[in-house]
C-alpha cells in the first residue's frame, strides 16, 4: 500500500511540474526529431559560416526572378531622379480586377500616410506622427511622370522609405498606375465643380471626404 | 426727422461695411486654414517644430534676420534655387536638413493668408483623451468553487464522524457491543477510496500534461524590443499585411526586416501615446524601445543617416507547428480569405503577443469542417479555382445543399498537411 501511495505522489508531483509552466517558456515536446526541422527553416539561426560552408544571403545583384519585370537600374541619386522621368510603365493598362488589386496594395502600403483619397490624410498623417507627406492630389504630383513616381516608391524620398522590400516591381507599377488613374479622376471632378483657385479646388476635395 | 434718417442711413451703411469687412476677413482666415491644410500641413505645424519650422511668427523671424517682406514669397515660389544662393535659406537647410517643396502656383495673397492664419492660431483646448477601454478582468470562479467544495467536504466528513460517535454512544447505552473501531488509515474502505481519488487526480493531470506537450497556447516570450501590436495595428491602424506581406504570397508570414520599421520610425522618434504597461504592471518606456530599434538599424536620428552597420532583430518565434505538419499562410490568407484574427486572436489589442489558439490538430480539423468554401458564384465573386468542382456546383444548383465545407473538398485528408 505504502509503495502505491508513494508512486502516485511522485506521479502527481511530476505531472504538475510539467503542466504548470511559465508563459515565457514554450514547454516541451514529445519526439523532438519530428517536431523540430532538420533542415534550416526560414528565419532560423544557422551555423553554416562557422562550419566553413560559404553561401550568399542575397540573390546576386541584377537577378531577375522568373516572371518578374526587368531590373530597375537607374541609381538612387538626384541625377537618377531626373532620369526617371523618361521611364515608361512596362505594364499594359490594368483591367478592373487588377485595378482592385492595385487599390488593395495601395490601401495596405500607402494609405497609412497618403490617405485612401490620396490627400495626405492617412491615420499617421492625421495624428501628426509622420510629417512631410505628399498630398498626391496637388497639381505637381498630378503632373509628376509615372516613371519618377516609380523611382520614389522604389528608393524613397524625404521622409518616405523604400518600398522595394514590400512591393515587387510589378506591384509597384500597378500602384503607380492606380495612383495616376485616381489623380485624374479627382482633378477632373474638381475642375467640374470649381475652376477658380487651387485653394478652392483643394477645399472642395477635402470637403468630399 | 430728417437728421434722424441720415443718422440711421449712416449707421446702416457703417454696420453693413463693418459686417462685410469682418465677414471678408473671416473668409480670408478660413481660406488660410484651407490652404495650410492642403499645402503646408504635411511638413509644418502652425505653432510647433515639425519637419519644417512653425509658421507662427515666421514673418517676425524673417524681419529679425533683416530680410525684406517679399522674401517669403520668393522662397515659397522657388525653394530649390534659393537653397543654394540665399544665406538665410542655407541656414534653415542646415537646421532642418530638408528642402521644402516649391509651390510656384501659390499667390502672394494666399501665402499671406496662411501666415496670417498661423499667427492667429491658438491651440484648441486638448480634448479629454479617450482612455483605453480596459477589459474588465474576467472573474475566475473555479478557485471559489474549489474552496467551497473543500469546505463542504470537510463539513460532511465532520458530520459523518459525529454521526458515528453518536451511534457508538447510543449503542453503548443500549448495551450492544460493537467491534473495536479500526483507525481510519487502516480502514480498508477509506484506503480504497483514497487510492481511487488519487488515481483519478493523477490520471487527470497526467493526461493534461501529455496533451499539453508540444502545445504552447498562451506562450508569450519576452521579445528583444517591446513591440506593441496594440499601438501599431490598433491605435495607428497599420494593416497586418504592411509588415507581414508574405502572408499573402508565401508559406511564411514574414517577419519584417528593420527597414520596414524605419519607413515610419525615420519620422517617429519618440513615443507620445498613452503610457504602456506590461501585464505584470511594470511600465515600458516607448521612446527607449524606439532607440533600441535605431541601435539595430544603425540609424543616427540626430544626423538623420545610417552611420553604423545594422544587425537583424532576433525576434522570438511564438507560433510553431511541429515539423511533420505543413502549413501555408497564403493558402489561408489569399485563397481562403481568412482574417489574421481567426487564428492569432485579437492581435490589435495585444501589447505583447501571446499564442491565441492551441494550434492542435483537433483545432485545425474543426475549422476545416465548419468553414465554407467561397465558390465562384454567378456574380463573379469567390475563388475561380473551385470551378473545377463541377459536381458540387451542379448539386448546389439543384439545391441539394447550399454550401460546401473545406472538408468536402478534401480539407481533412491526412496528406493535405502531413507528407
Amino acid at each position: 500500500m505504502k509503495t502505491m501511495n508513494l508512486i502516485f505522489g511522485i506521479l502527481i508531483l511530476v505531472t504538475t511540474f510539467i503542466s504548470c509552466r511559465d508563459k515565457r517558456d514554450p514547454g516541451r515536446v514529445y519526439m523532438p526529431d519530428m517536431a523540430y526541422s532538420r533542415a534550416y527553416e526560414a528565419y532560423a539561426a544557422n551555423n553554416l559560416k562557422q562550419n566553413g560552408i560559404n553561401y550568399i544571403n542575397y540573390p546576386v545583384e541584377g537577378t531577375v526572378r522568373r516572371g518578374d519585370l526587368f531590373a530597375y537600374t537607374i541609381p538612387n541619386d538626384s541625377n537618377g531622379y531626373k532620369m526617371a522621368v523618361t521611364v515608361k510603365n512596362p505594364l499594359t493598362a490594368l483591367d478592373s480586377n487588377q485595378m482592385l488589386e492595385a487599390q488593395r496594395l495601395y490601401n495596405i502600403n500607402c494609405a497609412i500616410c497618403h490617405g485612401e483619397n490620396m490627400d495626405a490624410q492617412g491615420p499617421l498623417a492625421v495624428s501628426g506622427k509622420v510629417g512631410g507627406i505628399a498630398n498626391l492630389k496637388l497639381d505637381q504630383f498630378i503632373k509628376q511622370p509615372e516613371g519618377q513616381m516609380f523611382h520614389v516608391v522604389t528608393y524613397g524620398k524625404g521622409n518616405m522609405g523604400s518600398y522595394a522590400a514590400q512591393l515587387d516591381r510589378k506591384q509597384r507599377w500597378m500602384v503607380v498606375q492606380y495612383v495616376k488613374s485616381e489623380q485624374v479622376k479627382g482633378s477632373a471632378a474638381a475642375k467640374d465643380s470649381s475652376s477658380i483657385t487651387p485653394a478652392a479646388k483643394d477645399t472642395s476635395s477635402t470637403a468630399q471626404k | 426727422m430728417n437728421h434722424y434718417r441720415r443718422f440711421i442711413g449712416t449707421t446702416t451703411t457703417g454696420i453693413f461695411f463693418l459686417f462685410l469687412f469682418s465677414f471678408n476677413n473671416n473668409l480670408f482666415a478660413q481660406d488660410g486654414q484651407a490652404i495650410f491644410k492642403s499645402y503646408c500641413a504635411s511638413c509644418h505645424k502652425p505653432d510647433a517644430e515639425f519637419t519644417g519650422p512653425p509658421l507662427k511668427g515666421a514673418r517676425e523671424r524673417e524681419a529679425a534676420a533683416g530680410l525684406p517682406k517679399d522674401w517669403v514669397y520668393k522662397w515659397v515660389h522657388n525653394t530649390t534655387s534659393m537653397i543654394n544662393t540665399d544665406p538665410y535659406a542655407k541656414q534653415m537647410f542646415a537646421k532642418y536638413n530638408s528642402v521644402m517643396t516649391a509651390f510656384p502656383d501659390l499667390k502672394n495673397e494666399e501665402i499671406d493668408a496662411v501666415l496670417d492664419w498661423a499667427n492667429k492660431y491658438e491651440k484648441p483646448a486638448a480634448a479629454a483623451s479617450a482612455t483605453g477601454t480596459g477589459t474588465a478582468g474576467e472573474d475566475d470562479n473555479s478557485l471559489l468553487y474549489g474552496v467551497l467544495t473543500l469546505i463542504l467536504a470537510v463539513i460532511a466528513l465532520i458530520l459523518l464522524q459525529v454521526n458515528s460517535n453518536l451511534k457508538k454512544l447510543s449503542d453503548e447505552k443500549q448495551g450492544i457491543r460493537t467491534p473495536n473501531p479500526v483507525p481510519f488509515y487502516r480502514n480498508k474502505a477509506y484506503l480504497l477510496l483514497g487510492i481511487i481519488v488519487l488515481f483519478l487526480i493523477g490520471g487527470y493531470f497526467t493526461m493534461e500534461a501529455a496533451i499539453g506537450l508540444g502545445r504552447t497556447k498562451g506562450y508569450q516570450p519576452e521579445q528583444p524590443i517591446y513591440y506593441s501590436h496594440k499601438i501599431h495595428a490598433g491605435t495607428n491602424q497599420i494593416s497586418c499585411l504592411y509588415c507581414h506581406g508574405g502572408a499573402q504570397d508565401s508559406k511564411h508570414a514574414n517577419i519584417p526586416s528593420v527597414n520596414v520599421c524605419m519607413n515610419c520610425h525615420i519620422s517617429i522618434k519618440e513615443y507620445t501615446g498613452e503610457p504602456i504597461t506590461r501585464e505584470d504592471g511594470t511600465s515600458v518606456n516607448g521612446t527607449a524601445e524606439i532607440q533600441k530599434l535605431y541601435e539595430y538599424a544603425g540609424w543616427n536620428p540626430d544626423l538623420k543617416k545610417y552611420d553604423r552597420p545594422g544587425k537583424p532583430v532576433e525576434w522570438v518565434r511564438i507560433h510553431n507547428l511541429p515539423d511533420h505538419v505543413y502549413f501555408n499562410h497564403s493558402q489561408h490568407v489569399k485563397v481562403g480569405q481568412q482574417q489574421c484574427q481567426t487564428c492569432h486572436g485579437n492581435i490589435q489589442d495585444m501589447g505583447e503577443v501571446a499564442q491565441f489558439a492551441d494550434l492542435s490538430m483537433g483545432w485545425c480539423i474543426n475549422c476545416h469542417r465548419e468553414t465554407k468554401v467561397q465558390f465562384n458564384d454567378s456574380a463573379g465573386n469567390g475563388n475561380k479555382f473551385y470551378s473545377i468542382y463541377e459536381k458540387f456546383h451542379d448539386d448546389i444548383k439543384n439545391k441539394k445543399y447550399d454550401s460546401v465545407t473545406v472538408e468536402r473538398i478534401g480539407g481533412t485528408e491526412c496528406q493535405k498537411c502531413h507528407y
